[in-house]
């Protein structure tokens, strides 16, 4: 089941940041749909139940707030909310904002409206975001397209949709005023028939938490968690229960963290992001591990990051800016748009970053300004040979963790190469050099390329944290040899 | 037997990123990298100045360019998938104040060109030609002396992406080199496949036929450089040496001698008779892209050489 998860969470996250995002294509037609009319939805328990628990949710406002015009524009009920003071976009703000929706839906049905509308800000293509590149990151601005969901909408679907968003905004609304935090896993078993599948769930919840403009995490919503991470690293929780990141030779789940968390990081001398979840398994079981474990970090969000692993790197780095940060990812195409990620942000998530503009008393960037790419790059593909004997041998065991590109890696580096932190006079040029070459080799590369090299990847990586990479205290060893 | 090159000059900083191909002419040199912009050096001054920039030339960076035998055409291809054909205004002769002529835009392949389908290209000695793969293992040719450039040509091959292409001086050939390790050779005057060519099974990154089209020189990332009778398609040789993979070939003016350069920083000469290396120059660490003779227009014949460092080193053979 999380295999499945993981797979819906990384094909969603990469099917924003690849290409352009076609609604239809995500979400297919619900078996049922040819059984959907409006009527027929009108009166279904599910459709009636949402309905009247906004009815319920909404009385007492409605009372007070008779005459509240109808919601029909992000921008338009953004703007309308702005007063001499600077928004505070809290918890609070956000149920005002749902509360609203609600309002605007209960006063369109007494005023027996024809149609009943919700506009969201879309997330796909680009427009309406931009790299500020003094800060090297992917962030809102103005000019985002929105769209409109309405009920009853010209098809069956479009009714489906409104009744979906309605549903999920209740969700999120109960968790807000209870204070408590479901996961979109959570979201989706409510109603798995109505959602039909985790994407549709996940989709909506970003899309409201860039129609609101604030991050996710705002609407008690959370991923479930996929990142992995082992460290000398304690974090102390508000209620005396602690967590050790050297506890599970494992490693563990990428903790939620709470702003009363505290941590400590005093013997952490360096933080390695890994790509792949089985490098990760790799180096927690090698001696590299045994030997570092009591001065670094690693962490791997499998695949491209999570919002959760992200949040929690930012959270490390913000407390620890000494410390350097560094990124082992393949060399192809998605390794160097997952190196982005980390580093710059993402255009599907850009909403998460832009509230650093606004400088919310609780907001954080999510991005890694320091972040340094240690490998896979070109350079590592074809070692120096040393004495021509061996030469045949070492190349063809070389050559096995080597692919040539595919089409779409092809048409992916290439479109890589007009973004903005690969553009030419860009903030990675070197980046960009490495997809030219990448290009040219027409070969792409995994990370297990270092464990033909003699002492493995683990021996690899001591190489290049070298800087970083001290001999533990005498102290340390004795704790250490207690400890196993 | 060793033969003696001495460096003669280094352009630093050449260009600002790898280069990715040099294209000389009798008096010039162009230069391309994974910089948008063309830069020119003049090849008959001692110190090889900067004489023209084609600024913006493609955007996303440029892979490859190629000059006619003629000196008069230019064509470069870059990675956003655009391939721009070049033409060379004024006196070429030119020797005193070390001008070769104003480089203009003339055209650009239109006809028959998906986005990302073009990958490498050869211009015919007269530049009247344009030869190109794909990356479905097809040839194309264009006519760059009719109106709009049509595609005149495609030849079919099993579907391996064309990494080389080139064309014999004589004009009676094309030949090119894929991913699987394929190397083809077609007869351009009755359209046909004449040759399909074993040897070699890893990717082939260059080609090259001798100044005669008697020989064709192929290579890649076996390592060997495979050297074909023309006629017949018979490997009549194989050249072994390189440490890392082979990325470019060139011939020198008479074919007495094959220049190759690889991933591994070295350039190689190659002795055509006695097939052996005859000289071995290192330049820095980083993957040589390009090599090329120079046309031969003094005693001593001088080649140049460019890749990962961004610069342009030029040697000259020594007199003796």
């Amino acid at each position: 089941m999380l295999f499945g998860a993981s797979l819906l969470e990384d094909s969603s996250q990469e099917s924003l940041t690849d290409e352009a995002y076609f609604f239809e294509d995500l979400l297919e037609t619900p078996a049922t749909s040819s059984t959907l009319t409006s009527p027929q939805l009108l009166e279904s328990p599910i459709a009636g139940k949402s309905l009247e628990n906004a009815l319920r949710l909404n009385e007492d406002a409605l009372m007070l707030d008779a005459g509240q015009p109808q919601f029909t524009g992000a921008d338009e009920l953004l703007d309308a909310v702005q007063g001499p003071q600077p928004i505070v976009r809290d918890r609070d703000w956000v149920i005002a904002r749902i509360e609203s929706i609600f309002e605007g839906i209960v006063d369109a049905l007494l005023e027996k409206k024809t149609k009943l509308s919700i506009t969201l800000s879309c997330r796909s293509g680009t427009a309406g975001r931009t790299f500020d590149s003094a800060n090297g990151i992917v962030t809102t601005a103005t000019g985002l397209q929105t769209r409109e969901i309405t009920f009853p909408g010209s098809t069956a679907q479009e009714a489906w949709r409104f009744t979906v968003l309605v549903r999920i905004l209740e969700i999120i609304h109960d968790a807000l005023i209870a204070d408590v935090i479901v996961t979109k896993r959570d979201i989706y078993y409510r109603h798995p028939d109505l959602f039909v599948k985790q994407a549709v769930v996940d989709r909506y919840v970003d899309d409201l938490a860039c129609t609101f403009g604030v991050s996710r995490t705002f609407l008690n919503v959370s991923a479930a968690a996929k990142g992995l991470v082992a460290g000398n690293f304690t974090i102390q929780r508000a209620d005396g229960s602690q967590i050790n990141g050297l506890k599970d030779r494992e490693g563990l789940l990428v903790p939620n963290l709470h702003s009363s968390d505290t941590i400590d990081m005093s013997n952490v001398q360096w933080i390695l992001l890994v790509e792949k979840e089985a490098t990760f398994r790799s180096l927690v079981h090698s001696d590299f591990w045994i030997l570092l474990s009591s001065q670094g970090v690693i962490l791997t969000a499998k695949g491209y990051p999570d919002l959760s692993t992200r949040i929690f790197l930012s959270y490390l780095t913000s407390r620890s800016s000494h410390i350097p940060t560094y990124a082992i990812v393949d060399y192809d195409p998605d390794g160097l748009a997952i190196l982005s990620t980390y580093k710059h942000g993402s255009y599907a998530l850009a909403h998460e970053n832009s509230r650093a503009t606004s400088g919310s008393a609780g907001g954080r960037q999510l991005n890694l300004p320091r972040l340094q790419w240690v490998g896979v790059r070109s350079h590592h593909l074809q070692p120096p040979a040393s004495a021509d004997n061996v030469c045949a041998e070492r190349d063809t065991r070389q050559t096995q963790g080597l692919m040539k590109l595919t089409r779409r890696d092809r048409c992916k580096a290439r479109r890589m190469l007009e973004r903005e932190a690969f553009v030419e006079d860009g903030v990675e040029a070197e980046w960009r050099s490495e997809l030219q070459i990448m290009l040219m080799l027409n070969i792409k590369a995994e990370m297990q390329i270092f464990e033909e090299r003699q002492g493995g990847l683990g021996f690899w990586l001591m190489e290049a944290l070298e800087p970083s990479a001290k001999p533990p205290r005498e102290g340390l060893d004795d704790e250490r040899v207690r400890q196993a | 037997m060793s033969k003696q090159y001495l460096t003669l000059h280094t352009i630093d900083n050449a260009h600002p990123t790898d280069i990715f191909a040099l294209a000389p002419t009798k008096t010039a040199l162009l230069s391309a990298s994974g910089s948008s912009t063309i830069r020119i050096y003049a090849t008959n001054a001692p110190d090889f100045p900067l004489t023209q920039k084609l600024e913006g030339a493609h955007k996303l960076g440029v892979h490859h360019l190629v000059t006619s035998k003629d000196g008069q055409r230019a064509a470069s291809a870059g990675f956003e998938g655009k391939v721009k054909i070049w033409g060379v205004e004024g006196n070429q002769e030119k020797t005193e104040s070390g001008t070769g002529g104003i480089w203009k835009a003339v055209g650009e392949i239109s006809d028959s060109n998906k986005p990302g389908e073009i990958w490498a290209v050869a211009l015919s000695a007269d530049g009247a030609y344009l030869a190109s793969t794909t990356y479905d293992g097809r040839i194309n040719v264009w006519d760059l002396s009719a109106e709009g450039m049509p595609r005149i040509r495609e030849y079919e091959t099993k579907g391996s992406f064309g990494m080389c292409v080139d064309l014999s001086a004589d004009g009676r050939f094309t030949a090119s080199g894929h991913e699987n390790g394929s190397v083809y050779v077609f007869n351009n005057d009755t359209g046909r496949m004449l040759h399909s060519l074993a040897g070699l099974v890893k990717p082939v990154r260059a080609v090259a036929f001798s100044p005669a089209s008697k020989l064709l020189a192929a290579a890649g990332d076996a390592r060997i450089i495979a050297l074909y009778d023309v006629a017949s398609g018979e490997q009549v040789a194989n050249l072994s040496g390189h440490a890392g993979w082979v990325f470019s070939l060139g011939w020198s003016d008479t074919g007495e001698y094959l220049l190759s350069g690889s991933h591994d920083a070295k350039a190689k000469i190659w002795s055509i008779d006695t097939r052996t290396c005859v000289a071995t120059h290192s330049h820095g660490d980083k993957p040589l892209w390009a090599v090329k003779w120079l046309p031969k227009t003094t005693r001593s014949e001088m080649f140049a050489v460019a890749g990962g460092t961004g610069a342009i080193s030029f040697y000259r053979e020594a007199a003796g």
